[in-house]
């Protein structure tokens, strides 16, 4: 391209600089010298003539100038001296500087932090090879397939490859003489073949193989010591051992993104598998679609479905971005949102910080209004010095910049240790990458306008006359605006950002004292996880009763019980049946979608859930008894409106008809968010079959975390091969508040910085404003002002500023917060009036705060000193 | 692009008068402006002082080439060529000058 080669031979010209300026002398003296020749056979003597050919050429050195500046990259050059010029300055004053630059680091550390996070989150590219050509296969309406449908689809050759993935499987490792919950991540034997997922140690997972396994690398630091001979160990997965042939990096990313790392991948035939396929090389994903359909076609044959066809629904996408937000569905899509919240936010505390600076530049524009004058009237062109005063910022902007970037790169390291123990744990691996490159390069550039151009502009508009007498004239008030202004958008701002985070705190205390509708004082919960396949039922059942026994004869236990499920852990929680129930009392069936567990006979009394009609389940409700349930009351009035459900039958989605032996006091189930949830119990024993995990549920006589490891000790002894987790229900429901835990801390913080930049800058203007005024202030003390009345001036102009800035940001914030309440749990009103009263006392006090010290520098002026002073 | 241009000259046609007078052949720069003086028979007079910066341009845009050599009276002088991508350049501002001055012409004996 042209414009390459031109700058290549601009950056060759700067290499040999000083031999093009000899031979541009050289060849201006042979012109003229040649014109001499040509005079003197005219008839000129030889120094006449010279003088002559001299006189013709004109301004050598203008020539020369201009000849040079041709190869020059000119702007580059004079923005490598104005960067001089404004670092010279600075460093003249250091205190501007460094205050400039701080507001500008916490700003976009908080904010480029936040990006690296979302941008991890939800857009980070899975480690595979060629992204692009892999594709995630959804046939029939459904994500997962089931294990004949993906041989069939596999068999028909449509891809370059096709291999399944089930993520959230639970291992059992046996280790010694204890079992552990491992999160297995179960791959059919071709996966890693078909997605080159690359390995760190040894190799991945290959075709035939059933008994190895390939760890992630947390697994290998944390459980296994970072064992250097770790390939070819043994581990003991559900019973069976598995030899370790890989360990994958460090920075593994999973397919399915969201940060969640599973603990290893092993190969397994586990019923269903999310389906991952290779395009077949240079073809495009419609035309894999296509030759896919008559497959889908075949399928309807081979495997009839009454209820659905397999080409319904059916698509390719991808393994990144959008594609893969999309597949999460609503939850991607509110998590996306989130994200996006939290970046916005930061980018008001950066805006707020830019502000400060802005403010800083405009003060420092105002007292070289001087020089900057004197250069405009030497001739120097405004824009030049437009340029000069942008390049000050540009400095402070790009220090900022990068001391926010390694701010940023301390957070998220920090970040990157984090591990979320959720099922499938969630551990996010942050890498500066050039996304983070180029969002800062976009953000110092925003930076360098948002707060140097207005100063620029400004401080340069100032006629020279009136600028070289500005010494003379008396500051009046409201004679910098512009300042006043930036400090009230930033009050507006930090009202805006402290409404928020007053949301999330009430979110997160209305969440932590909302009733879950059972206790979480006195109880504990374990889980229990026995390797699938040795179980038979009369073996877990006898399992079943010596544990409870068991547990029953501890010291300091009340009551024992067990469940399916385990409430607000949407990992272990309650299944979730939707259909149409008939109760007997309607000639029609309902539709309707509710919570299924079940229970054990003493549940309602360990977890104090009051049965508020009927019975409780008792030891007779067993496997071939009468099938009975309990409602809940919010499924009770939705059945049977204000009839007594109790002895009425109901007609599940299954097509069985249970009877109605009681109701259930309502309480949360899945998430503290919740709202008129409907649950229906079974008893355990009519449910029990085909069990390989159950949640025990303790009640202890007085504080249970004596009792927890009494209770897994108890548990892991009665089988070694099962993996036992045992956790105080306080803490389950601490896991449960997370979310909330996340968003008011992020926000509460982010709020505060906002609030605390606001003042620096509230503190900044006041202070500024006092020093223009000493002279003012002394003639006013010497005429016999007294200290209130001065008091009085600096305290007024603060409150004229906060009273704007809180005019603005309530406004703003009124219509701004609204939004938030889909991330709130019900009954959080983020409108609420006391908010902003709230929010509106904080600001006011942290003003008055920011205002003492200027109104004391105020109170000491001395008007002999200051009179003098003028 | 702020060329340097005599009164004399349209602006811009200065980079096209020296494309033209190096058509035929390598020239030192004094010969370029003496070539342009005589072919227009004293009509057309560039600044020496305008010359060199042009020179300069037009090597900056890879239209030129230049190597030292020895002139006809026996000096050191430094000789311009066109390259191809010069000569392509040739072509298109001879191609749009022609049209321009036949356009105005037009207007000239017309309007």
């Amino acid at each position: 391209m042209a414009f390459w080669e031109e700058i290549a031979r601009r950056i060759a010209w700067m290499k040999g600089r000083s031999r093009f300026e000899r031979e541009l002398d050289d060849e201006i003296r042979f012109h003229m010298e040649t014109r001499a020749d040509e005079l003197e056979q005219e008839g000129l003597a030889r120094a006449e003539a010279l003088i002559q050919a001299r006189r013709e050429f004109g301004s050598s050195l203008r020539a020369r100038e201009d000849a040079r500046s041709a190869w020059q990259f000119r702007w580059l050059e004079d923005l490598w001296a104005d960067l001089r010029y404004a670092a010279r300055a600075f460093r003249r004053n250091p205190a501007f500087a460094l205050t400039a630059i701080a507001c500008l680091t916490l700003g976009v550390g908080a904010n480029t932090t936040m990006f690296s996070v979302a941008m991890e989150l939800l857009f980070s590219e899975p480690s595979c090879r060629d992204a692009r050509s892999l594709v995630q296969v959804s046939v029939g309406r459904h994500d997962w397939t089931l294990m004949p449908h993906y041989r069939f689809l596999r068999d028909a050759q449509v891809f370059d490859g096709l291999g399944g993935m089930n993520i959230g499987m639970v291992v059992n490792w046996r280790n010694g003489s204890t079992s552990y919950k491992l999160a297995g991540t179960h791959v059919t034997d071709n996966f890693f073949e078909v997605t080159g997922i690359p390995v760190a140690i040894g190799r991945p997972i290959e075709r035939g193989e059933t008994d190895v396994t390939v760890i992630t690398h947390g697994f290998w630091r944390r459980r296994l010591g970072s064992d250097p001979n770790v390939l070819g160990r043994r581990l003991v997965l559900d019973g069976k051992p598995y030899t370790v042939v890989g360990v994958l990096p460090r920075d593994h990313r999973m397919l399915v993104g969201f940060g969640m790392t599973p603990d290893l991948y092993l190969t397994k035939d586990v019923g269903e598998v999310t389906i991952y396929g290779r395009l077949p090389m240079g073809m495009s994903r419609p035309a894999v679609y296509a030759r896919l359909k008559p497959v889908l076609r075949e399928m309807d044959r081979v495997f009839p479905d009454r209820d659905r066809k397999w080409g319904e629904g059916a698509k390719l996408s991808g393994v990144g971005g959008m594609d893969r937000l999309e597949l999460q569905g609503g939850a991607g899509m509110q998590m996306a949102a989130f994200m996006g919240m939290l970046v916005l936010v930061t980018g008001l505390v950066l805006l707020i910080a830019c502000a400060n600076v802005s403010s800083l530049l405009l003060a420092r524009a105002f007292s070289r209004s001087q020089e900057l004058a004197i250069r405009t009237s030497l001739g120097g062109s405004r824009g030049r010095i437009v340029r000069q005063l942008l390049a000050e910022s540009l400095l402070l902007a790009a220090c900022g910049t990068a001391a926010g970037v390694a701010l940023n790169l301390i957070l998220t390291r920090l970040l990157s240790g984090v591990r979320i123990p959720t099922p499938l744990p969630i551990e996010i691996v942050i890498q500066p990458d050039w996304r983070l490159l180029a969002y800062c390069a976009g953000i110092a550039v925003l930076v360098t306008f948002a707060a140097g151009l207005v100063p620029a502009v400004r401080g340069t508009r100032a006629g020279i006359g009136s600028a070289l007498k500005e010494r003379e004239r008396q500051a009046g008030a409201g004679r910098w605006t512009l300042r006043n202004a930036l400090v009230v958008g930033q009050l507006a701002v930090s009202i805006v950002l402290l409404s928020a985070g007053l949301v999330f705190l009430r979110n997160l205390l209305r969440a932590s004292s909302a009733s879950v509708g059972f206790d979480t004082g006195h109880t504990i919960m374990a889980s229990v996880r026995a390797v699938p396949d040795s179980s038979t039922t009369a073996k877990t059942d006898n399992l079943i009763g010596a544990a409870l026994e068991r547990l029953r004869a501890l010291p300091g236990v009340e009551s024992v019980s067990l469940a399916w499920a385990a409430p607000l852990n949407p990992f272990l929680a309650f299944s979730r049946v939707g259909g149409e129930v008939r109760p007997d009392t309607s000639s029609h069936a309902i539709r309707t979608q509710y919570n299924f567990n079940a229970v054990g006979p003493d549940y309602f009394h360990v977890m104090d859930i009051p049965i508020l009609r009927g019975r409780a389940f008792l030891e007779s409700d067993r496997q071939g008894a009468p099938a009975v349930a309990i409602l809940n009351e919010n499924l009770a009035r939705l059945l049977f409106g204000h009839i007594d459900p109790v002895g009425h039958t109901v007609l599940l989605p299954d097509n069985r008809e249970v009877r109605i032996a009681g109701v259930a006091r309502n309480s949360k189930y899945v998430t503290m968010g919740e709202e008129n949830a409907m649950a229906l119990y079974g008893p355990f024993a009519q449910h029990g079959d085909g069990w390989s995990g159950a949640h025990f549920f303790i009640r202890a006589k007085g504080a249970p975390d004596l009792l927890l490891r009494q209770v897994n000790a108890t548990l892991g002894d009665l089988d070694p091969t099962a993996a036992v987790e045992t956790w105080a229900m306080r803490d389950v429901f601490s896991w449960a508040l997370l979310p909330s835990r996340i968003g008011a801390g992020v926000l509460g913080a982010m709020a505060l910085l906002g609030l605390a930049l606001a003042s620096v800058g509230l503190y900044g203007v006041l202070l500024y404003a006092v020093s223009r005024r000493i002279g003012e202030i002394g003639v006013r003390v010497a005429l016999g002002a007294t200290p209130a009345r001065v008091l009085g001036m600096v305290a007024g102009e603060s409150a004229r500023l906060l009273g704007a800035g809180m005019a603005i940001g309530l406004g703003v914030a009124v219509f701004a917060v609204r939004p938030l309440s889909m991330f709130l749990v019900p009954g959080v009103r983020p409108t609420d009036a006391t908010n902003f009263v709230a929010v509106a006392f904080a600001l006011s006090l942290v003003a008055a705060l920011a205002t003492l010290a200027p109104a004391l520098r105020a109170l000491r002026i001395d008007p002999a000193v200051a009179l003098r002073q003028e | 692009m702020e060329t340097q241009s005599s009164p004399e000259l349209l602006p811009g046609t200065l980079f096209l008068l020296i494309l033209r007078t190096l058509r035929s052949g390598p020239l030192h720069g004094y010969a370029i402006a003496r070539r342009i003086k005589d072919a227009s028979r004293d009509g057309l007079q560039i600044e020496d002082g305008s010359l060199y910066p042009a020179l300069n341009r037009m090597l900056v845009k890879g239209w030129l080439a230049a190597q030292w050599g020895i002139s006809e009276n026996n000096r050191k002088a430094r000789f311009y060529r066109l390259t191809p991508e010069g000569r392509k350049q040739l072509e298109r501002e001879a191609g749009d000058f022609d049209r321009l001055v036949r356009a105005i012409q037009l207007v000239m004996r017309t309007a």
